[in-house]
């Protein structure tokens, strides 16, 4: 877009001295359609987000997507299938498969199904969770399962993108950008929209792209901000060794004051923005760490979020900060934890994960609840596709694991409108293709909006010529059978 | 009549007889206005038109159809089915449809169709698909540029700016030829040179300059979608840089554009080619490579293909050729089958998909800049080599001094590792540790089977830099061997070694460097397990056993910290061993745990250390030690100094660093464009999908745009002559769209990526049209359309506005002032090197890595890339070297363009990052730290040290209201370091250059803070 245009309406808009501008040039600029896709201003991270959203009441002001990379097996974890046991290591019937495409990995071997290799808990309401997943288990009566979920892609980053982007080539806004552009926050010194990467020791095979929380075409304001687990949470946050605060604190009114001089002998909007974008930073410098340093928290929420959570960058810990941020009332917060790719050694790998994972996860969603806060938080929790049914290796090897599989998948939400202790859509008798209710991340992307008051149709962005949305051109749904 | 036939005679009624204003212009004024409302369903995609209705088309939108009725009726906009619609109230009825979000049609868009209908309907093309003509310029005797700009602004009733302050003008214009600042000397020369002529010359000289290829090679970069290294998951490195130096050589050599265009496509197909224009058709080549995995290599291989048409059509054709991937083009008269037929140029590259060191076809080339990156490395090596040998030589003294008191405080009980007493033993799933006298430690209880065990202690050690593992044979365990499980053997699958404040919330990792044992089983042999070091990576799926080595004796292993871990009194450590593996029933039986503070031989081997060595000599006083010991024991103490580790682990680098610069000067491999022998069939593909085979197609270009010239062979090289042809209307106007935009912020067009009915229109649409002409006609002579750019009055404006014209034109597209804007973020940090004059002004070569927060690279690979800034003078190259992982962009740089895809529009935004980025990169703090120390030298004065900061970073000197308040900044930071002196010498290490030794430290430091703030200006980051 055009920034420069956005910028000097933001002048406008806002607050400014030195320089009056009279309303004409509102107008002037309404007249040339500036308005017509930009947001009312929007000051550094103060967003207020644009004019017309949201759309209808939100069910959700904040989203916390727990992002599994990789692609968690809905076969252990979640879609509970009795009968393959009684089909182990028998190849899968062609009815089922339906010249599916595989990976490179596993198209030149025999498709042998291979049964979950857990039992699985049933809880109050219903809800299957494999037994690698005590504590999600626990709370399953607070949890909405949609075991129907689908995509079109097959490989790590082009499923992840979509996942991420509704579209499978990089350069699209991301969900929480799009939300971050369109709602804006209600926080003034911190970003809409946070990004914390769980901090691992083994070299993860898929790395996590910037372009997954990246703002496409949207400005880049919007794209998420990631939070480190270093000594500097936002890079360059930290000012150097040797400069205090108090002595920052002069420079930047110098600053300020010169900067200020300038607006008056150029007229620039643009510079009363950057001053503003200072202050900024200088808040920012003390409201993240204040984020970050969890010594605030009493032992007994480590307690309930497991003693990983002591470790700073750990899922756990990332789980703690994401209330924290919900609280603070920071729009999208996405955590994202690697190493779902499981296409070996599922009991010893797999349980890794799920062990670094499931009491956090269980923990947020009882924490936000203890604290009134589930009901406008909307928990996510899921990967960029699931496992196929077939072992991968010798199926019935404790070295065998699965490959991936897009063509159905389980993933769950929790909170911020979405229906408790409720299961939706099923798949085969294979876990393998979708059999009643399906929900493609298209419609996931849509309900996510609906949840937060937005119309995903009416939501979009003018670039070159085109109206673009999360959900793309293709058919889209929200998914209303799981709204409360 | 039908209703709405009488209403819009109605509506119209009092509107202005149409013979008052001037005819409406198809092309112009209607086009536009189809094209945004109703072209998407009407348009030239058959495949979502609906009720059978193209409006694009005279002939479709004014035939009736089955009933009679006409979108359009010539002369009578009463009888237009169109007009009807878009004014109808009925939801039914009413165009654009509901359903498709869009507004109704404004008044005065009503008119101007309904106006257009009366006129007869003219018709017309798009005007990007007419061919540009030179129009009559409206004023002789001026530069043309002028006369267009000051035609259409005397339409408006207004008038271009003064002219910009001298200095605001040279340094402008050096910072859009250059992308650098002007020198103090050449902008003393400037300033004092009044020849009528001095503006002309100066510009000359800027587009001489050799840093003039660098910064069109920035632009070039960008639009090429230029990486060091492939892009996703594998992100290997590619050694394509010669190409970037050919590029930087090409524009300083002025190489016409459409010769520059037909090698970059086409070189390999030339007679006879040249090495270099073989390295030219590498542009079609810095596409990402996916190496993922899993991932089938022919799709990759059609990806790339397509990655080159959209390329060609964002760079060269403004076009978004991309959205015609899946369907005919809704708006622009593109068919799908035509642009596979683009397609086709490129689908015949002997290349497979692979990425990487497979992705032939390459050209070995030897890079003439290769040799000076050598001898600016070894000359490094050599002044790190120096440093150490003088750190080792100061370390002789403490050495020395303290020798006598470690000998003869060592006594023949000296143990350098200390077993671990633990205040308490847990383990996850139930196992029970017992610790017994010899410090064993016992499992017993239920034996599951996977667990981890953690020991938790305070040690006695105030220091420890590593542990020691040893595994127990046990008569209680499975045949006395090693554990409790069937076979006796145990897995270690992981190691993690923690420390616990207590009342501390957080807990700390510590990392664990290295792991040795006495024996490793044959990890092929034993399902993955085997290797010591596999219990340093967190996964179960490997690990450590000594399976195959006898279960009756003691099994040790030794691991060593990343850094020595120092321990408050109230601290515990928690060492935790992991046994996770696959089968499980493997886990230790019996173990003991030992903590050392020594450093060198006894964490890397299972040796005794130095001072065990020492011990066991009997040897008690410091006269009495042997030459041999007495180095031992120096070795010793190095190991454990931290300013010499510090000074070695520099040369280290400084190695690294050489070693790659040698091997950029062998043969490169660049990655190039070259034919297989059986061409490949092309098709069409359904949606876009790679392996959907539609209709196969042959080479050709989409026909609406131009010709074929006749005589062009239907390869690449024929394709880049189409797209270089006088006849192409697009390719002149979209390049020097771009080259304005360059100097101007932005384009006359601006979307610059797209000159199709959907982008917007020319502000100036005679003037472009001139500009493309005399392009072509100049022979595609890029330095002499800058140089008339450069020349104008347009250009040269101040870019002051008042509050009247910037109501009136917020954006600049009138061209009333010049342009105000910030400045590229690569140009800022070249900025900083040059004022501060540590900008290393060397050409080509390899590429460098300046200052990035360290672990930028290794948490987004999880360690697999490590990121080491350059030691130097190759730290203080400009950024177009700076190495360039796709996967992550250099942190220092900002709205940046992500070189994933070709980008051609500047990205502008303005955020807290970006002020948290200037104030804190260690590149403007090492920068600010030279300045502060060239101010103080500059003289005694305060006023005049202030003033030479502002002349070396603004290009002026100070104003009189800006004086006083960087006096106040100034007393405040040297009262601050004059009070904390260890804060002025935080503020002079940033940076690795090396300094004269400066008395005034405190001074430096203030002053150093001036130069960040003058660098954090607004006028310092803008053109202005």
């Amino acid at each position: 877009m055009n920034d420069s245009l956005e910028i000097s309406r933001r002048y406008f808009l806002g607050k400014c001295t030195g320089v009056s501008v009279g309303s004409i040039a509102m107008a002037a600029m309404a007249r040339e359609g500036a308005f017509g896709n930009e947001p009312s201003p929007n000051l550094g991270f103060s967003g207020l987000g644009l004019g017309n959203l949201p759309h209808f009441p939100a069910r959700a002001k904040s989203v916390i997507f727990l992002t599994q990379s990789g692609g968690p097996s809905q076969i252990e974890l979640f879609d509970e299938k009795p009968d393959l046991r009684k089909w182990a290591g028998t190849e899968l019937p062609d009815s089922i498969r339906k010249g599916q495409r595989l990976t490179t990995m596993t198209a030149k071997q025999k498709q042998l199904i291979k049964p979950a290799a857990t039992q699985f808990h049933r809880s109050k309401s219903g809800s299957t969770v494999g037994e690698w997943l005590p504590y999600t288990a626990a709370v399953a009566d607070e949890l909405c399962f949609i075991k129907s979920m689908h995509t079109d892609e097959i490989n790590h980053a082009p499923a992840m993108t979509k996942m991420l982007t509704g579209n499978q080539i990089p350069g699209r806004p991301s969900i929480g950008s799009w939300v971050s552009y369109g709602l804006g926050s209600t926080n003034k010194n911190l970003p809409d929209y946070l990004v914390l990467i769980s901090k691992m020791q083994r070299p993860s095979d898929q790395p996590l792209y910037d372009h997954y929380w990246g703002s496409g075409f949207l400005p880049s304001r919007y794209q998420g901000v990631k939070l480190r687990n270093a000594r500097e949470p936002v890079l360059y946050l930290r000012d150097p060794d040797g400069m205090p605060r108090a002595l920052r604190r002069e420079m930047l009114d110098s600053l300020a004051s010169i900067n200020a001089q300038r607006l008056k002998d150029t007229g620039d909007p643009e510079i009363a923005t950057r001053i503003q974008q200072y202050e900024m930073a200088f808040r920012m410098q003390s409201s993240v760490p204040d984020l970050t340093d969890l010594s605030d928290e009493p032992a007994e929420i480590f307690e309930l979020y497991g003693p990983d959570s002591r470790r700073p960058g750990s899922y756990a810990a990332n789980c703690i900060l994401a209330r924290r941020l919900v609280e603070r009332g920071v729009r999208f917060v996405q955590l994202f934890h690697p190493d779902w790719d499981h296409h070996s050694r599922l009991t010893s790998w797999c349980t890794a994960r799920c062990r670094d994972t499931d009491q956090a996860s269980a923990a947020l969603v009882t924490d936000l609840k203890r604290r009134g806060l589930l009901d406008d938080t909307l928990v996510v929790w899921g990967g960029e596709f699931g496992r196929g049914v077939a072992g991968q290796g010798q199926w019935d090897s404790p070295e065998a694991g699965r490959d991936h599989h897009p063509r159905c998948f389980t993933m769950w939400m929790a909170g911020g409108g979405v229906k408790a202790g409720f299961s939706y859509g099923k798949t085969d008798d294979f876990s393998y293709n979708v059999a009643e209710n399906p929900v493609h991340v298209r419609d996931l992307h849509a309900t996510i909006m609906h949840l937060m008051g937005v119309d995903h149709e009416r939501f979009t962005y003018r670039l070159q010529g085109l109206d673009f949305r999360l959900t793309g051109v293709e058919q889209a749904g929200v998914v209303k059978d799981i709204l409360a | 009549m039908k209703p709405w036939a009488f209403f819009i005679a109605l509506l119209f009624a009092n509107a202005l007889p149409s013979g008052a204003a001037e005819p409406v212009q198809f092309g112009r004024d209607v086009l536009p206005i189809l094209s945004d409302n109703c072209l998407s369903c009407h348009g030239p995609d058959e495949s979502t038109r609906k009720a059978g209705l193209r409006l694009d088309v005279r002939e479709e939108a004014t035939r009736p159809n089955k009933d009679g009725i006409s979108a359009i009726v010539p002369n009578r906009p009463e009888a237009s089915e169109l007009l009807g619609r878009i004014v109808s109230k009925d939801p039914e009825e009413v165009m654009p449809t509901p359903k498709s979000h869009k507004p109704p049609l404004k008044p005065n868009q009503v008119e101007l169709l309904r106006r257009w209908i009366a006129e007869g309907a003219p018709w017309g093309r798009h005007w990007a698909f007419e061919p540009p003509r030179k129009s009559a310029l409206p004023f002789e005797g001026q530069n043309p540029i002028d006369a267009y700009v000051r035609e259409a602004l005397s339409k408006e009733g207004l008038a271009t700016s003064p002219q910009a302050e001298k200095h605001t003008l040279l340094r402008r214009v050096s910072f859009d030829l250059t992308g650098l600042p002007p020198t103090s000397q050449e902008l003393n020369a400037f300033l004092s040179d009044f020849a009528p002529n001095a503006w002309e010359r100066a510009v000359q000289r800027l587009l001489a300059s050799p840093h003039f290829g660098e910064r069109m090679a920035f632009w070039w970069l960008d639009v090429a979608r230029y990486a060091d290294t492939d892009g996703f998951q594998s992100d290997s490195t590619r050694s394509n840089w010669p190409w970037r130096d050919w590029v930087t050589d090409s524009f300083n050599a002025n190489t016409p554009f459409d010769k520059f265009t037909i090698e970059q496509f086409a070189g390999d197909l030339l007679p006879n080619p040249t090495p270099e224009q073989k390295i030219a058709t590498c542009f079609h080549r810095n596409h990402m490579a996916n190496g993922e995995g899993g991932r089938d290599p022919e799709e990759s291989r059609v990806d790339y293909v397509i990655d080159r048409v959209n390329t060609t059509g964002t760079a060269l054709l403004g076009l978004t050729l991309g959205c015609t991937q899946c369907h005919n083009h809704k708006f622009d008269p593109i068919t799908q089958a035509e642009y596979y037929s683009l397609t086709a140029f490129f689908n015949s590259i002997a290349e497979t998909g692979a990425a990487g060191s497979a992705a032939a076809p390459f050209y070995e080339i030897r890079s003439v800049h290769a040799g000076a990156a050598l001898l600016s490395a070894n000359a490094t090596v050599s002044e790190w080599k120096q440093s150490e040998a003088e750190a080792r030589l100061s370390a002789r003294k403490p050495f020395e001094e303290g020798l006598p008191a470690l000998v003869e405080g060592l006594d023949s009980h000296f143990q350098e590792w200390r077993p671990i007493v633990a205040s308490a033993l847990t383990s996850t799933e139930g196992t029970v540790l017992l610790q017994k006298s010899d410090h064993s430690i016992q499992a017993t209880g239920s034996n599951p089977r996977q667990d981890e065990y953690k020991v938790l202690a305070s040690t006695l050690l105030k220091r420890i830099t590593g542990l020691k593992l040893e595994v127990l044979p046990y008569s209680g365990n499975t045949k006395g061997g090693l554990s409790r499980g069937a076979s006796g053997e145990f897995i270690l699958t992981d190691l993690k070694v923690q420390v616990r404040q207590s009342g501390k919330a957080e807990v700390r990792d510590i990392a664990v460097k290295t792991a040795i044992a006495d024996f490793s089983a044959d990890k092929k042999a034993n399902g993955g397990y085997g290797d010591i070091k596999d219990t340093l990576d967190d996964d179960p799926r490997n690990g450590w056993t000594t399976k195959g080595a006898p279960q009756d004796v003691i099994h040790t292993a030794v691991f060593s910290f990343a850094e020595p871990l120092m321990l408050e009194s109230d601290e515990e450590i928690v060492v935790e061993l992991r046994q996770r593996s696959t089968l499980g029933d493997t886990n230790i039986g019996r173990f003991r745990l030992f903590a050392t503070d020594q450093a060198g031989e006894t964490i890397r081997s299972l040796k005794p250390g130095t001072l065990q060595t020492l011990a066991a000599s009997g040897i008690r006083s410091a006269s009495g030690l042997p030459e041999l010991l007495r180095k031992q024991l120096f070795e010793h103490y190095l190991e454990d100094h931290a300013p010499y580790l510090k000074v070695k682990a520099l040369l280290a680098r400084a190695n690294e660093q050489a070693v790659e610069a040698k091997a950029a000067t062998g043969p490169l491999k660049v990655m190039v464009l070259e034919e297989q022998k059986e061409p490949r069939d092309t098709f069409v593909l359904v949606r876009g999908v790679w392996d959907k085979h539609g209709d196969k197609v042959q080479p050709g270009v989409p026909l609406s745009i131009a010709p074929w010239p006749e005589q062009e062979p239907r390869n690449r090289l024929g394709l880049a002559h189409w797209i270089v042809s006088r006849k192409n209307p697009l390719t002149a106007r979209v390049v020097v769209n771009q080259l304005w935009q360059l100097l101007f912020g932005n384009g006359l067009v601006r979307t610059p990526e797209d000159f199709g009915l959907q982008g917007e229109r020319p502000s100036h649409h005679e003037l472009l049209d001139w500009l493309a002409v005399e392009f072509m006609e100049s022979g595609w002579d890029t330095k002499h359309i800058l140089t008339l750019i450069a020349n104008s009055e347009t250009y040269r404006q101040s870019s002051a506005v008042s509050a009247e014209l910037l109501s009136r034109d917020p954006t600049n597209r009138l061209l009333a002032r010049g342009s105000r804007f910030r400045l590229p973020s690569w140009m800022l940090r070249d900025a900083a090197l040059q004022a501060s004059g540590l900008l290393n002004t060397s050409t080509g070569g390899p590429p460098t890595r300046p200052y990035q927060p360290a672990g930028v690279w290794e948490e987004l690979f999880m360690g697999r890339f490590k990121y080491e800034p350059s030691l130097g003078s190759a730290q203080y190259r400009r950024t177009l070297y700076t190495f360039w992982r796709r996967s992550i962009a250099p942190t220092f740089l900002f709205d940046t363009a992500q070189r994933r895809v070709c980008e051609v529009r500047s990205n502008r935004t303005n955020t807290p990052l970006q002020a948290l980025t200037l104030l804190n990169d260690e590149t403007s703090r090492e920068a600010s730290r030279v300045l502060g120390v060239r101010a103080v030298m500059a003289g005694a004065d305060a006023d005049l040290r202030l003033n030479w900061l502002s002349e070396a970073i603004l290009g002026r000197p100070l104003k009189s209201d800006e004086t006083p308040l960087l006096q106040r900044s100034l007393k405040s930071a040297l009262a601050h370091y004059k009070d904390h002196p260890a804060d002025a010498l935080k503020v002079l290490q940033a940076g690795q250059s090396v300094l004269p030794n400066a008395p005034q430290q405190p001074e430096v430091a203030a002053y150093a803070l001036v130069a960040s703030l003058l660098f954090n200006l607004d006028e310092a980051m803008t053109h202005e």
